[in-house]
């Protein structure tokens, strides 16, 4: 496959240039990730969303794939399962962390080729914790929160659009996310328990860290780069309290895990204004 | 700990104490950490329509769910989990969720949505547990929920239907069960010599995926062989549960599983055999040639264990 080169972006919100990841003596793995769609920057995105967007920035970061970011507002219909973020690389799209990982396997990147087998059981036993705990978490805290929904995030989800279609998507996207919440067995909890949820989580994943620089030993793996998304994301947003990001940063090793992580693959991109687009809030330092 | 436990379930079939996933992990954590449980099978109760199961009932307090029933009792001090390491706990909560997210969709997918299954084995079962009028309406409320809970949580978009998801669970799921295939190993629990919580969970999990008699289910061949992850339900089951009765004498079970394995085989062979023969005669060359009426294919489909 030949290489493309991509294409200045017309609504980015940030200035473009054109990554070009050319290597000529390896033309079968090129993989130039000409795009990478959120949605729209500092006014819309949400907390889940973002979270799950800095975890696949990490990660291509990790595997020293030049990416860059561009914010539009009707990202989750352009992907296509319905979920943010999603790559798009020449004339395919790939959405959500699994499927990318897949994805830049096929082409020849990969960060967990050197663990055995129980070690990749381990990684992915951790990731779907990850999932299962924190991003539902997120969820809940977002939309089944009555406060929070009300006051942060129906009119951040809705902003880019006119009435009365801001309170139809908004309402819409609500009535979906409970319904799941349903479905998984969460609606029956209250805010006190999804915060002790958050904490056992956090407690398993920084008794697996340990004293280790990344979770497998001396190299990240992508489980890296979904708990830096996940972890990154509750510490640097605002939400209506702040019980959530004090769980987290009452683990040392985590907070010193996101700070290394950021220091090493967010500090030294080019676009020194791009790297800050994802965060909401001051960064960790 | 004099005080009486009592925990309401699903009943038992094929050799198991309780056929209800959620059920059989809180039975095999009492059993692990001794707690003395009675149990009150909700079976032919109307409780089978209005109760969440399974619920253990200690001193006029009521818990749901298998999390929150194995935190009640390890504040009741029974605890399994004693000896294992911050990690080693750890990893149970990450094992745990594997088998929620990966696991659980395609079990529910195989007990509750594939018809055949569905029609032959679950209904049939739940609905003759239940009283009347209620066989009408507890399985069909099951299934639907079992098949909005897989179309909420794995398909792409609120539209797709079923059969889009179907292939992505399965892979997922047998992906699952290679991960702790790997890391059960040769060991006989997960963590060293003495059962813990996880080891509840996945034979919660397996157990009945393992014993049913599915007419059709990928899902169970694909577990067929995993030999270590069958010797491990085998296993808890004859240690664990081997009052119970149903459940098959340790020495027994080998024999029957030999003899299931030389029946598959014989089968196969005949199969192979008969479809030679159909191809011979039909086959131009050859006048129909009416014969002695065939003997019949092997029939020494035996003994299978229950």
């Amino acid at each position: 496959m030949t290489l493309m080169l991509s294409v200045p972006l017309t609504l980015s919100n940030f200035s473009c240039y054109s990554p070009v990841c050319i290597d000529s003596s390896h033309f079968i793995m090129s993989l130039a990730a000409e795009a990478f769609v959120s949605q729209i920057a500092e006014d819309q995105i949400l907390l889940s969303d973002c979270a799950s967007s800095l975890a696949v920035q990490a990660y291509l970061r990790m595997c020293n794939l030049p990416v860059q970011v561009s914010y539009r507002p009707n990202a989750e219909y352009m992907s296509p399962s319905g979920k943010v973020p999603f790559v798009h690389v020449g004339n395919q799209v790939v959405s959500e962390l699994g499927p990318i990982v897949q994805f830049t396997k096929a082409k020849g990147h990969s960060l967990s080729d050197g663990l055995d087998d129980v070690q990749r059981a381990e990684m992915k036993a951790y990731m779907e914790l990850v999932n299962n705990m924190l991003l539902t978490a997120e969820l809940y805290i977002q939309w089944c929160d009555d406060n929070t929904a009300a006051e942060i995030s129906r009119p951040r989800y809705s902003s880019p659009y006119s009435w009365p279609l801001n309170h139809i998507l908004a309402y819409q996207k609500q009535w979906e996310v409970r319904r799941k919440m349903t479905a998984v067995g969460w609606a029956g909890k209250n805010l006190e328990q999804v915060y002790e949820d958050v904490s056992q989580c956090c407690q398993a994943l920084s008794q697996r860290l340990g004293t280790q620089p990344y979770f497998f030993n001396k190299q990240p793996t992508e489980l890296d780069a979904l708990v830096f998304g996940h972890l990154f994301t509750i510490l640097t947003t605002r939400l209506t309290s702040d019980e959530l990001s004090e769980k987290v940063k009452s683990y040392s090793n985590l907070l010193a895990f996101c700070r290394r992580i950021e220091q090493s693959y967010f500090e030294d991109s080019q676009a020194g204004s791009s790297s800050r687009g994802y965060s909401k809030g001051p960064s960790l330092f | 700990m004099a005080t009486s436990m009592e925990l309401r379930c699903w009943g038992g079939d094929w050799g198991l104490p309780s056929i209800h996933t959620e059920s059989l992990v809180v039975l095999a954590y009492a059993k692990f950490s001794g707690a003395k449980l009675t149990v009150a099978p909700i079976d032919w109760t109307w409780r089978t329509l209005t109760g969440t199961v399974p619920e253990l009932v200690c001193q006029g307090s009521t818990v749901t769910e298998p999390a929150q029933i194995l935190n009640y009792l390890r504040k009741l001090r029974f605890n399994a989990d004693y000896e294992l390491s911050a990690r080693q706990g750890a990893d149970t909560m990450a094992y745990i969720a594997l088998l929620e997210e990966k696991l659980r969709p395609a079990l529910l997918h195989t007990f509750w949505v594939d018809t055949e299954n569905y029609s032959s084995l679950t209904r049939p079962w739940f609905a003759s547990r239940s009283p009347f009028p209620l066989n009408f309406l507890v399985p069909g409320h099951h299934a639907n929920t079992a098949l909005s809970r897989i179309l909420l949580t794995k398909s792409d978009s609120p539209l797709h239907t079923i059969t889009e998801v179907e292939g992505k669970i399965y892979s997922e799921a047998k992906e699952c069960l290679n991960l702790l295939s790997h890391r059960l190993g040769t060991a006989y629990y997960f963590f060293g010599n003495t059962p813990c919580s996880l080891d509840a969970f996945v034979f919660g999990f397996l157990a009945p995926l393992h014993k049913a008699s599915l007419p059709s289910s990928p899902l169970q061949n694909h577990l067929r062989q995993l030999e270590n992850l069958q010797r491990f339900c085998d296993h808890i089951l004859n240690a664990h549960f081997s009052s119970h009765p149903g459940s098959p004498q340790p020495v027994q079970e080998t024999v029957d599983a030999n003899l299931q394995k030389l029946t598959q085989l014989v089968n196969k062979e005949s199969n192979l055999i008969e479809k030679m023969d159909d191809n011979l005669r039909s086959s131009p060359q050859h006048k129909p040639f009416r014969a002695d009426p065939r003997p019949s294919p092997s029939n020494s489909t035996g003994s299978t264990p229950a």
